[in-house]
């Protein structure tokens, strides 16, 4: 036992009721969620929309070496061109003597942090960078996501190798990868001309690390729960040794998902390569995110936690508010504008701010989060009740949850 | 057991010593701001706790920017390059252009970062000065410390600056336009190989093993601090005012609370698990052997190559650490040293 002390998260927590230097989101019910509550539920809601689109990439293209090597070029195509025509040195501390890839780290050290995957650097030099994750929300996607991630890195890498003077190029690899079972994800990245290892595709990004011997494991007394920018004296910031402090208003704002970043492109990636019609792609879309909402409240359990989460009263019975409760605090956490038309026994309407949804520009994000509550309202609710998009005004998605009888439902 | 990647990686240890025992260079560009006008002076020693005033044009002064709690947030290097214009060496230029837009409102100035248009080649080392009296049309004989001037390389201007980050006695800074880098590179690289030096690549060798062993910080080791807690009291002008003062008098008055000291591994052979700051989070908790009370983090720890031992810094409570402590980290036994291994 020691006398370590644990700073709260947040530092004034206990020191009075209500938050009063950050955001809370609030249910229509008054149930007040801590901004770090809510930057979690979201990031884990995102996940799981994400996990159900996995799915529907892997229909499209059942053989998996095919599908793993379309989304790590869709993957590090995008990530290289962004970087190369939106460069963003200063934003991640990455400074005009780091020459060569390996400051690609630090955009990935960002970004993890950003999405709630918390760990630490274990290594960070020009030669090596070793990046050791205790938590990933996206870690029930697919295995595909997890080499598509590390070679969306190395575009970004490469990209600022271009911005600098010359220096030496470094091969990412993901050796050890939650979403394949092992207990930390694990970026290694090597420069080949210190660590020579055989050329290799790029899907197969898994490693093996030439320099796995320098790899340091955390146990799992040490690992952590919590990203940077929520633990002691980080709190809501995210800093590094060589990046600027970020606070996490920032981070709210930016959170992305692997849907939008990886996940939705590859499919339109796919369409655009022939592998489907888009018309199919997005019928296969619309049946497998109905089935995954569904699935979310398929147990009574579920509906009852889902309730007090949001403190419902219990004069409210099974009606579309209970839909309109879980939506709006996914709204709120993700900073997404939206306005109540309706919010009655018989119809919930919101007009929502389609950019909002559409997280990091991706214009097919807001459509999915619909195909996902159609299905979530047949079991939170019950099977009288539907979501549609009715008479959206241009810019907004014009959501209307209320009691339909359709017999080709 | 896993290698050690400082003490076991044999092109970091190259590079280092190459800097310590004959000559090394790299490109060690830092971002930088230009402050001119009438009142960049007095502007900057508003905005600097050390005397910017009496900064004789040529020459270069280090000094913290403090906020008004008197925290450090950012350490640069001043250089006065003609009366009414200065360059300040930043690493956070992003926050510092903030920094002076909104407290230049009563100056007449104009400022602008120049990062762009300027590349750095530092040449570090005891033949550092004989490869620049090679490659400097005139020599380098009469170049004082923290000095700067014109110069011609092979026909190319150029603006040397004699100082450094890794602790040696030797050590200048070559500032070329990037149209000339190439050749400023090849010249450089030339006259440096002839000698039997190399160039260093490796960024954890020209940004934290060499200056750590010199003991000087690097970013985030000053990060919420303030220069009483970090020992740079001496580049304080208390004779003037100055952004972070009454803050800074505050503590000066009531002590600081905090201090920065240095440690080792007692066993260089030890695979130890220490986190540190220098990657990010709070850093490892520091025990006296024996004691459960937690008086301090790791706040960087890598390797000395000159002494042969994983060394680094720890942010303690004031004076509960002294030089010969033994403390434990993770279970590892280390030892409380000076900060500074070259001595």
């Amino acid at each position: 036992m020691t006398k370590k002390i644990n700073e709260r998260i947040p530092a004034d927590s206990g020191n009075g009721a209500g938050f009063t230097q950050y955001n809370a989101v609030q249910s229509p019910w008054n149930k007040l969620m801590s901004y770090q509550d809510a930057l979690h539920y979201a990031s884990r809601f995102e996940a799981v929309l994400s996990a159900a689109v996995a799915q529907v990439y892997r229909i499209i293209i059942p053989d998996y070496a095919t599908r793993a090597s379309e989304m790590c070029k869709e993957a590090y195509g995008r990530l290289l061109y962004t970087g190369l025509n939106y460069p963003n040195d200063d934003g991640f501390g990455i400074h005009p003597f780091m020459c060569g890839s390996y400051p690609g780290a630090l955009i990935g050290d960002k970004g993890d942090d950003a999405l709630l995957m918390c760990g630490r650097c274990n290594d960070f030099g020009t030669y090596r960078c070793e990046k050791e994750l205790d938590v990933c929300d996206w870690d029930i996607c697919c295995s595909e996501l997890c080499r598509a991630t590390t070679m969306s890195l190395q575009g970004q890498a490469d990209a600022t190798e271009t911005r600098h003077r010359k220096g030496h190029k470094l091969d990412y690899m993901m050796v050890e990868a939650r979403g394949c079972g092992d207990r930390h994800c694990r970026i290694i990245a090597e420069s080949r001309e210190k660590y020579p290892a055989p050329a290799h595709e790029l899907w197969e990004s898994f490693g093996p690390a030439v320099s796995d011997e320098y790899k340091k494991y955390t146990e799992e007394e040490d690992c952590v729960s919590e990203s940077m920018m929520f633990r002691e004296e980080c709190n809501y910031h995210f800093v590094n040794g060589t990046n600027n402090e970020t606070d996490s208003s920032n981070q709210m704002i930016n959170l992305s998902t692997a849907a939008s970043l990886y996940l939705l492109p590859a499919i339109d990636n796919a369409v655009r390569l022939g592998y489907t019609t888009e018309q199919q792609a997005d019928w296969i879309l619309k049946c497998v995110l109905e089935a995954a909402g569904k699935a979310m409240f398929g147990e009574r359990y579920a509906i009852r936690a889902c309730r007090e989460w949001l403190g419902v009263p219990n004069s409210i019975g099974e009606d579309g508010r209970l839909l309109g409760g879980v939506m709006e605090m996914l709204m709120q956490s993700l900073l997404c504008k939206y306005e109540i038309e309706a919010f009655n026994e018989n119809e919930v309407i919101y007009v929502i701010d389609r950019g909002g949804l559409a997280i990091t520009g991706c214009q097919s994000l807001p459509k999915a989060h619909l195909y996902m509550w159609m299905g979530m309202v047949k079991t939170l609710v019950n099977a009288q009740w539907s979501v549609s998009e009715e008479d959206s005004p241009k810019g907004k998605m014009r959501v209307k949850i209320a009691k339909k009888i359709d017999k080709f439902m | 057991m896993y290698k050690n990647t400082f003490k076991d990686d044999e092109w970091k240890r190259s590079e280092h010593m190459a800097v310590r025992e004959n000559v090394g260079y790299y490109l060690f560009t830092h971002q930088l701001m230009e402050v001119s006008g009438p009142d960049a002076q007095r502007f900057l020693d508003w905005i600097c706790p050390n005397n910017i005033a009496s900064l004789k044009v040529g020459r270069d002064r280090y000094t913290t920017i403090l906020n008004d709690e008197g925290t450090i947030i950012d350490d640069v290097v001043v250089m006065r390059m003609e009366e009414e214009k200065f360059w300040v060496s930043t690493l956070y230029a992003t926050n510092l252009d903030d920094w002076i837009y909104f407290h230049s409102d009563d100056f007449d100035i104009d400022f602008t970062e120049i990062t762009e248009d300027w590349h750095m080649f530092s040449i570090q080392g005891p033949n550092s000065k004989a490869v620049m009296n090679k490659l400097v049309e005139g020599g380098v004989e009469d170049l004082r410390f923290f000095a700067n001037t014109s110069a011609v390389m092979d026909g190319i201007d150029v603006i040397l600056n004699r100082g450094g980050f890794t602790g040696e006695k030797f050590g200048y800074e070559v500032y070329c336009t990037p149209d000339d880098a190439d050749a400023v590179q090849d010249l450089i690289d030339a006259a440096v190989k002839e000698l039997g030096g190399k160039e260093v690549t490796e960024f954890q060798v020209f940004a934290w093993t060499l200056p750590t062993e010199a003991g000087f910080y690097y970013m985030r080791d000053l990060n919420g601090i303030n220069p009483l807690e970090a020992g740079l009291d001496k580049n304080i002008n208390w004779d003037k005012d100055f952004i972070g003062k009454e803050a800074l008098l505050r503590i000066k008055e009531e002590g600081p609370e905090r201090e920065i000291v240095g440690f080792e591994i007692c066993d260089e052979n030890e695979d130890y698990y220490i986190r540190s700051r220098q990657y990010g989070g709070p850093g490892e908790p520091v025990f006296i052997e024996g004691e459960e009370e937690e008086v301090g983090r790791v706040a960087k720890l890598v390797y000395s190559y000159v002494k042969n031992v994983n060394n680094g810094y720890i942010l303690a409570k004031k004076d509960r650490l002294h030089i010969g402590d033994h403390i434990t980290i993770h279970g590892t036994k280390c030892v409380i040293t000076e900060k500074n291994w070259l001595n």
